[in-house]
């Protein structure tokens, strides 16, 4: 610690042209020069996560497109995957399951069975409201509003070692997200550049007042504003290794210029600085088709094609990192089977989501969805949950992460592990 | 004896109508002062009393406010706080700008529907086509349809609504003069809390706090209890608004219109019948119909008992049958119309059928569960109506474990994130001996030795909305444009009124201080000293009389007392002194500073536009005079600059010493 302060004593106010006084830390700073950084800000295993908000619909993202009775349900958003039907037909994944055509950047990563999906995943609880929907979801308690703490919060909990960084849990959003609630540290952040300190347009008097706060919270007698204090300078000094702003992904990658592009962007930089990051999480918006949805273009067409590129994009940058990381996708419930009178569809129950990693079980499309005639509907209209999403993310967690204690994860879930994770 | 009794009885009439008259104006008054704060056995001087009893119920001293708290006595500030009379006017003057913030929720309901219902309405009337809504090419065109339909209706988009309900929550804590009242709204609403992230209950919460939470704070704690359960927000908000009982007249009726075999042969042969879209109806209805335990639940585990209050998931249950039928008053909000026409026709029906309706809460007995109930080991005997409702509320509001888990929470919130035990079970105690009546709690809480100990002093930590508002009463800084204040609070980590779980925001440093707010923190000092955040000016100069400060070391010394008052500074002093005596480098940076100009954005989203139409002119104003100023001050300040005196109160409010209060 010492020869952290040395620099910054010695050099660090000769780094004007950037925006805080200071390099990198000491112990940061003799790494640099190796490839590898060293303990604690060492690699680490990720998991990703992105909620859609608003409900998608897991029947025409992955299709059952054998199934008369969704067929005779969808009169104009019935989708085929006949080759001719229409230009852009469904891919077929198994013979049974159709994928969007707007997803087929997905189609490689799931015939290399990196991707699986879950069809018929939901929540016991069989509210339709997006606000409780997804409190239940996140919280993971899906029959308990009071719970504080959030299930990634909870799996920060679990990691079984000290926080060593600031970079441990990040969601890229601007406010704290639902899952993040709770006493486990994390942080919440719209933009990592706005990790440091600023005045604008002088950026030597923002230099001046970085060294005058660093000095006063290394002073402090509140040993919460000291510590955190040292993190967050530590976090400033870490993301000034690289150039945030100019980040060039590695492999070719293109991430669209989206709101979840841009997240996942900046959620591959802090996986590939290794600055110890292990859960993340951001969000996706528009889900909730109600009028006009579309088939092969639309608002549908156009939501999963910006989420699947997004996430291939991801996934492409990591490169070598792509063993480090899983990521996820959830939704709070699925739509109602019939279409409605307005082109699009309402709130129902149970929809699919998508998982990513050199450990998943993927090309598989795993559930239990069966027929959707109308017996084996739920309410007579839904999608029946046949797979309850705390089985599929506590062993998202437990295989990738190691966080086996689903008591503390999802307390009062006792249910069985359907086999999305190898091994 | 005679003029003991004539002595008495003139006692008795005078304080009586006393009582009267004050309770004529202003509610009941505090009408006895027997309290004294131990401050003097702790060590503390009374201007150090004085700033922690700031500190703990203000959002900030103002400058020279530690003088006027001495001269006035701690105790009688105190008593006037808890009375929480004194006249406002030039706050009010400034509130008068948002015609919002007086209306009724049946008012707003009309005026500001939310965004879906407005478009299902204009559908409705044929103004726009449903195709069009997600269509992208009509998009312009459909908004501009949407919004001549809006105008032409009179109605206001919601988003006008929140902009000034938040405009007037940052302007009545800066400006008040009933700080304490003010503090104890923050309270009590983080305690009962509802959130704008559901959209069903959002627009009922600037008329939620205004009218449910606010008179009720210093009150009795049953008395606030009552009007939330009652409240649309709450009913909404933890769904006590759709819950149905199963042992009710509604349920017993669906199932008879779903079970008629009739309707059920007519709905076979020709599902397009009148009759047979009816039954539909009711059986979708029925379908959304049952017994909701979510609001049951939160009473006991978030308002009343606590977690740990020894209630069972049986008395949830419970409990829950007890309060069906507890609802919303139909309102004209596009939907409520027609329920509302046939409510408000059945005059006294509804009573005679054991309704009851009092402003936006009705009691639907159709949907009340009238079997027999127990909680908490209390029977409900079957038939209970209404009543049952009241009785099992305020049994919760008395209950040991309530007077436990309120001012457990009210120490926490007022002495420390670890409050001592001693102290707990005196307030405890003072709250069951009181009936619940919150003014009686604080008392007893500032009356004792464990609020003014050492373990208390500076010891919690500002929440963002504590920080920004106290940091503009410091510098006694005019807010023109509220709304910019809000987007450095959100960042900071405290969307306000956005807290989506009905625990409310956690009352604890830890929740507040991590990397990304903490930064944040540093960044706000530095943009509000520096004048850099739209619409909120002040004058250094004019907060130490227009004094030239000796030296750089002395002006950090003096602006570090005045904002910073009665606190210990000698460290941040120390710190800060060789900043100010590199010559060359303060140059450099009022080179810097000189270049640039105020900018009229921050890069932060959602400029506050209503705000700044309304402001422009007197903006322009301000800024001009505000340069003279500081002009004058630049020939008199250390070092011939202000821009260095900026900084180091940037710094001086973005230091962990301000952070703690």
């Amino acid at each position: 610690m010492t020869s952290r302060r040395g620099f910054l004593k010695s050099g660090g106010l000769a780094l004007f042209g950037i925006s805080l006084a200071g390099g990198i830390p000491g112990f940061l700073a003799e790494a640099a020069a190796s490839d590898k950084i060293l303990a604690p800000y060492k690699k680490k295993k990720t998991m990703v996560c992105i909620f859609q908000r608003g409900a998608m619909d897991g029947l025409m993202a992955i299709t059952p497109f054998t199934d008369e009775a969704l067929k005779a349900a969808r009169p104009t958003l019935f989708m085929s995957a006949a080759k001719g039907s229409s230009n852009n037909p469904l891919i077929d994944l198994d013979g049974r399951f159709g994928m969007h055509p707007s997803m087929k950047a997905f189609e490689p990563l799931f015939r290399d069975k990196r991707l699986a999906i879950v069809h018929g995943i939901g929540s016991p609880n069989n509210t339709r409201s997006h606000f409780d929907a997804q409190d239940y979801m996140e919280s993971g308690t899906p029959f308990n509003k009071g719970t504080a703490s959030g299930w990634l919060n909870r799996a920060v909990g679990l990691l079984g070692h000290d926080t060593t960084t600031p970079f441990q849990a990040v969601s890229l959003t601007s406010a704290m997200p639902r899952s993040f609630y709770g006493d486990n540290p994390s942080v919440s952040i719209s933009n990592l550049q706005d990790f440091a300190i600023q005045m604008r347009g002088n950026p030597m008097g923002a230099n001046m007042a970085a060294k005058s706060f660093e000095d006063l919270y290394g002073q402090t007698s509140s040993g919460l504003l000291k510590e955190t204090g040292k993190e967050s300078f530590d976090a400033v000094k870490m993301l000034q290794k690289t150039d945030t702003k100019n980040y060039k992904p590695a492999n070719n990658a293109v991430y669209p210029n989206t709101s979840v592009g841009n997240s996942l962007k900046q959620i591959a930089q802090l996986i590939k600085m290794d600055v110890g990051l292990e859960v993340a999480f951001t969000e996706s918006g528009g889900w909730d088709t109600h009028f006009n949805q579309g088939t092969e273009n639309g608002i549908f067409a156009r939501n999963v094609e910006d989420l699947s590129k997004c996430i291939v994009a991801f996934w492409t940058d990591l490169g070598q990192y792509q063993d480090d990381v899983t990521l996820m996708t959830m939704t709070e419930f699925g739509r109602t089977v019939h279409q409605n009178g307005t082109g699009g569809t309402d709130h129902g129950r149970a929809s699919c989501n998508f998982i990513l990693g050199n450990d998943v079980n993927g090309g598989i499309v795993h559930g239990d969805m069966r027929s959707l005639v109308t017996e084996n509907l739920e309410d007579g209209r839904d999608l029946a949950v046949t797979t309850d999403f705390r089985s599929v993310f506590s062993e998202v967690a437990d295989k990738h992460l190691k966080l086996n204690n689903d008591k503390v994860l999802f307390p009062d879930w006792t249910g069985n592990k359907i086999g999305v994770m190898r091994g | 004896m005679k003029t003991s009794t004539k002595f008495l009885y003139t006692f008795v009439t005078v304080s009586l109508s006393g009582l009267l008259l004050s309770s004529f104006f202003n509610g009941p008054q505090l009408t006895i002062r027997n309290f004294s704060f131990p401050y003097k056995q702790a060590g503390l001087t009374e201007r150090q009393a004085a700033a922690h009893l700031l500190n703990r119920f203000t959002y900030g001293a103002t400058p020279g406010q530690i003088d006027e708290v001495v001269n006035m006595g701690l105790e009688k500030w105190f008593e006037k706080q808890l009375n929480a009379n004194m006249p406002d006017d030039s706050l009010n003057q400034a509130l008068s700008q948002y015609d919002a913030l007086k209306l009724s929720n049946e008012e707003i309901a009309s005026q500001y529907p939310r965004g879906g219902v407005i478009a299902r309405m204009a559908i409705k009337d044929g103004v726009i086509n449903k195709d069009s809504i997600n269509n992208v090419l009509d998009k312009k065109e459909y908004r501009q349809k949407l919004a001549a339909y809006m105008q032409q209706k009179g109605y206001k988009p919601e988003q006008e609504l929140f902009r000034q309900f938040l405009n007037q929550k940052i302007l009545r804590a800066a400006y008040t003069k009933n700080q304490l009242q003010e503090v104890m709204t923050d309270f009590w609403f983080n305690h009962f809390n509802v959130s704008i992230t559901k959209n069903q209950c959002a627009e009922f919460i600037p008329a939620y706090e205004r009218d449910v939470i606010r008179p009720n704070v210093l009150g009795k704690f049953d008395k606030m209890l009552l009007a939330t359960a009652k409240s649309p927000a709450m009913l909404l908000y933890l769904d006590l608004n759709s819950s149905v009982g199963v042992n009710s007249k509604a349920t017993q009726r669906g199932n008879k219109a779903v079970m008629n075999i009739a309707i059920q042969n007519e709905m076979m042969m020709d599902p397009t019948s009148k009759k047979a879209q009816l039954a539909k109806k009711f059986q979708q209805a029925k379908k959304a119909q049952g017994l909701n335990e979510n609001y049951a639940r939160e009473v006991m585990e978030l308002h009343t008992l606590g977690v740990d209050g020894g209630y069972t998931q049986a008395d949830v249950t419970q409990a829950a049958r007890v309060l069906t039928g507890w609802m919303v008053y139909p309102m004209n909000d596009g939907y409520g119309d027609a329920y509302k026409k046939l409510a408000d026709n059945a005059g006294d029906k509804l009573a005679r059928g054991g309704f009851v309706h009092e402003g936006d809460f009705l009691f639907n007995a159709n949907r009340h569960d009238e079997g027999e109930k127990t909680v908490l080991g209390k029977q409900f005997s079957a038939n209970g109506g209404y009543q049952e409702g009241i009785d099992l509320l305020e049994m919760l509001a008395h209950h040991p474990s309530t007077a436990k888990f309120i001012t457990n929470k009210l120490a926490v919130r007022f002495v420390s994130d670890a409050p001592p035990q001693s102290l707990l079970n005196k307030m405890a105690q003072s709250f069951t001996q009181h009936d619940g009546e919150i003014k009686q709690v604080l008392i007893t809480m500032v009356s004792s030795p464990e609020f003014w100990s050492a373990q208390a002093i500076r010891e919690k930590t500002k929440s963002p909305f504590e920080l920004a508002i106290s940091s503009v009463r410091s510098l006694n800084a005019s807010i023109k444009q509220p709304y910019q204040l809000y987007l450095w609070i959100t960042k900071m980590g405290q969307k306000m009124y956005f807290y989506q779980a009905p625990t409310g925001f956690p009352d604890r440093a830890q929740y507040w201080i991590n990397t990304g707010a903490l930064l944040n923190r540093m960044n706000f000092g530095l943009a509000l000293a520096t004048q850099r955040i739209p619409g909120i000016s002040f004058d250094l100069a004019a907060l130490n009389n227009h004094h030239e400060p000796e030296s750089a070391q002395a002006a950090l010394a003096t602006y570090g007392k005045l904002i910073i008052p009665e606190r210990n500074l000698k460290e941040t002093v120390k710190l800060l002194t060789p900043m100010l005596n590199d010559p060359q480098l303060v140059n450099k940076i009022d080179a810097a500073a000189g270049k640039t100009t105020v900018p009229a954005e921050l890069g932060l989203p959602q400029a506050d536009d209503m705000m700044m139409n309304d402001n422009t002119k007197a903006k322009k104003g301000k800024n001009a005079g505000l340069k003279k100023v500081n002009a004058d001050f630049a020939m008199v300040s250390l070092k011939g600059n202000n821009s260095m005196l900026s900084q180091v109160v940037g710094v001086i409010i973005g230091s962990p010493e301000y952070q703690r209060r």
